[in-house]
């Protein structure tokens, strides 16, 4: 399932595959989101389906007004004690399989808001899969936590039945950016100054 | 004396009216609990120049403060902030109340606005109100115990125990949420047989965490309870824990779709307490920002509205357009929604080179697309069809409730801060200021179409006559100080580090600086015991008294038509909730 080659032989593309692993491909390529957002970063989310960003491009486009049709809750801004429980109600009303990625450093700890009315990470009461980073994370920041989400959602191993073959879901380890960044920061050589375009 | 203070000391008596001196030149007088209604009643009417709009209401924990030279003992302060469109002039209203648990009569009976203010009040610093129906929260859950804004209670969540979420917790707050009529004081509406609908806080068209609970009949709005909170940031009390200079980055994300035009009212009061000049240069750049960030605002607005009127396609051309806004924004600053990029006494750098060919470049493009706008929304028959009459308010109702910005020149007043009190700059341009007279949905929207050609025509003469000069004021206290001698001198390179660390002292005094915000006006009132953070920060939204209109604006119209109103407000549940 890699983009083509035009040059290559017709039949090229043909891959033989797992059941279990066109579905995960098949889930990975399809998450749709949770229309759903608590404050700054929620616009950039929704900047992220505007044209110039285009989530289309992964599958993503279609934001569900119910939680009972999304596939990914985006947890995007701050989690308020006054709106926490009702983030956790909204869900359970979600379906398995269902993934949370925690947009903007409020939803990944509090963020610069370590104050009375506010969670402080909203992992306190949510499985995380994918935490981006950013206040507000820009769209490609965000886009870069999706198509991890995506890697991630491939290799899940899902049961394809209740009574056959293992039972429970297993989940990928969860890399670190720091170790996917290395090498590319390592040929980093100077930097841009901030007084020219 | 200004001429209000000597008509107040004839009517009352010179010994029941004592003056403030406040660094703002704002009239601010003190007056007994006793004499507060009275007082309010006649400035409301005065003959001589009325002041017709409660603008704020709020109060200050003076337990602790040390610097209060000239005023009378005082436990909690009560502050009423009033606007005279006539004079021109605000006046403020101080009512010492002293004891742990005070309370003071209600100016609901004056200003039925005055509701969304006091319950706020009773919510942050539990000064109770006579004479209305028990205030309940507002802003903090109902299971909430103590006042946040009272000294005494942490400001910290991570000083006040790990929240916990288990079933039964989550089981109880829940149920605390509930609407229930009678607690919520809905009159005698709540009696059986009427029809309740519960809207958010999680639904697309309440635009953020805004919840309505609205009273049906077949699909008509009888009545609409918001019910909000759900976004409270606690930005306020923030103020009193950050550094003047390390609070910037709090005040993009009060009003987070206008990024740095929160950080000027803020630094504007902040320079008014510490005596600071601004160079031209920096003054300049700050108003070509602002506007630029009023454009931006204006046209997730703009596409939002008309997405929730049922237009899928200009909201994709719109936020492309603020993209193209944003690459400037990035260009200059560095950042995008939030910049923070305006200093005590300035800004944080110069220009970068070529910004100018960026900034006409948008300009000429942004002219000729709101061109297509206008044919594709403005005289779309569909759209005027669900706008033109929807949500109509009177001049006299948007007074009368605290309205300002463009929801108050869609009915009719030609009132823009920019004009009738320059700030930061503001006289040296060029622009008109567009008023209608329907007050109703699609005028709200008229009246942002049109400031968006009119900050492009200030954005454009700041580019033809920026000055030249320093980008910040050669001042003691403008932070942070130059850089260039920090690694020469250890006189700069102290400076730099206490003005980073630990931040500038402000000297002692109150001051209030109030900006044109994108959704009406936007005050900092700020109150420095002469420390390195603020005493009290109030932040006065222009969202919060426009959430308050929406069930006036909606009686009697259908629940389509709601959804329509809220499209035309413009509000942002950060600006709500601060």
């Amino acid at each position: 399932m890699r983009p083509t080659d035009p040059s290559r032989h017709p039949f090229a593309d043909i891959q033989l595959s797992r059941r279990s692993d066109l579905l995960a491909w098949g889930r990975s390529r399809s998450l749709w989101p949770f229309n759903f957002g608590l404050s700054c970063c929620y616009v950039e989310f929704a900047t992220a389906l505007t044209s110039k960003y285009d989530l289309a491009r992964f599958g993503s486009e279609i934001i569900r007004g119910s939680p009972r049709e999304a596939d990914v809750m985006v947890v995007a801004g701050t989690v308020f004690k006054k709106m926490a429980p009702i983030v956790l109600h909204m869900w359970e009303q979600m379906m398995e399989p269902r993934w949370v990625i925690s947009m903007g450093s409020c939803a990944g700890s509090g963020g610069m808001y370590d104050i009375y009315s506010v969670v402080q990470g909203v992992d306190s009461f949510l499985p995380v899969d994918i935490y981006v980073q950013g206040c507000p994370p820009s769209p490609d920041s965000f886009m870069r936590g999706l198509t991890l989400l995506q890697d991630s959602v491939e290799l899940e191993k899902r049961p394809l039945s209740w009574v056959v073959g293992p039972q429970g879901i297993s989940k990928p380890p969860r890399p670190s950016m720091r170790d996917i960044m290395r090498d590319e920061r390592r040929t980093r050589g100077g930097l841009e100054p901030p007084d020219r375009i | 004396m200004g001429d209000i203070l000597r008509e107040l000391t004839e009517a009352f008596g010179a010994e029941r009216i004592l003056e403030q001196e406040t660094k703002d030149g704002m009239p601010t007088v003190w007056v007994a609990p006793g004499l507060l209604l009275e007082l309010l009643s006649y400035l409301k009417t005065a003959p001589s120049g009325a002041y017709p709009m409660l603008y704020d209401l709020t109060a200050i924990d003076e337990r602790e403060r040390e610097h209060r030279e000239g005023q009378p003992p005082s436990s909690f302060t009560l502050v009423y902030h009033l606007l005279s469109f006539e004079r021109n002039e605000d006046i403020r209203i101080k009512v010492a109340l002293e004891g742990e648990r005070p309370s003071i009569p209600s100016a609901i009976g004056l200003w039925q606005s005055a509701d969304f203010y006091e319950r706020e009040v009773w919510d942050m610093f539990g000064v109770g109100f006579e004479g209305r129906p028990a205030p309940r929260r507002i802003l903090m859950p109902p299971w909430w115990e103590g006042h946040p804004l009272r000294k005494e209670h942490p400001a910290r969540a991570t000083d006040m125990g790990a929240f916990v979420m288990g079933e039964a917790e989550k089981a109880a707050m829940m149920e605390a949420l509930r609407f229930d009529p009678a607690s919520w004081q809905v009159g005698g509406e709540g009696e059986a047989g009427a029809f309740y609908i519960n809207i958010g806080p999680q639904h697309p068209s309440a635009h953020g965490v805004l919840r309505l609970v609205a009273r049906l009949d077949g699909e008509v709005v009888e009545d609409l309870y918001p019910d909000i909170g759900y976004h409270h940031r606690g930005a306020e009390k923030m103020g009193e824990r950050q550094s003047w200079h390390t609070y910037i980055p709090y005040t993009d994300r009060i009003d987070y779709l206008s990024g740095s035009m929160n950080e000027l009212p803020y630094l504007l009061a902040v320079e008014k307490l510490a005596g600071i000049e601004v160079p031209e240069r920096a003054m300049v750049i700050r108003v070509m920002m602002v506007e630029l960030f009023r454009i931006i605002s204006h046209l997730v607005f703009y596409g939002t509205f008309t997405q929730d009127v049922g237009q899928m396609s200009p909201v994709f051309y719109m936020f492309n357009d603020r993209e193209r806004a944003f690459d400037i924004v990035e260009a200059v600053t560095g950042g995008r929604m939030h910049p923070a990029w305006f200093r005590i006494g300035g800004v944080a750098m110069d220009l970068p080179e070529g910004w100018e060919s960026m900034v006409l470049g948008f300009v000429k493009y942004l002219r000729r697309a709101l061109k297509d706008y206008d044919a594709a929304v403005m005289r779309s028959s569909l759209f005027k069809a669900r706008t033109v009459g929807i949500g109509a308010i009177s001049l006299a109702e948007a007074i009368e409730w605290g309205a300002t910005g463009p929801f108050l020149r869609a009915c009719g007043l030609d009132w823009d801060l920019r004009k009738t009190r320059p700030y930061g700059g503001y006289e040296r341009f060029e622009f008109e200021v567009p008023t209608a007279s329907g007050g109703d949905s699609y005028d709200r929207l008229a009246i942002h179409v049109e400031e968006m050609r009119q900050s492009l025509r200030i954005i454009e003469q700041c580019v033809t006559g920026m000055p030249t000069g320093p980008y910040k004021a050669d001042h003691p206290l403008a932070t942070p100080p130059p850089k260039e001698r920090t690694m020469r001198d250890i006189e700069t390179l102290i400076d730099h580090f206490l003005g980073v660390s630990w931040g500038p002292n402000i000297p002692p005094g109150e001051a209030c600086a109030t900006v044109e915000g994108a959704k009406g006006q936007n005050s900092y009132y700020l109150v420095s015991d002469g420390g390195g953070m603020s005493y009290r920060t109030r932040i006065r939204t222009p969202s919060f008294a426009h959430i308050q209109m929406t069930p006036m604006m909606s009686r009697g119209l259908t629940v389509s038509d709601l959804v329509v109103i809220l499209g035309s407000v413009d509000y942002v549940l950060a600006d709500v909730d601060r």
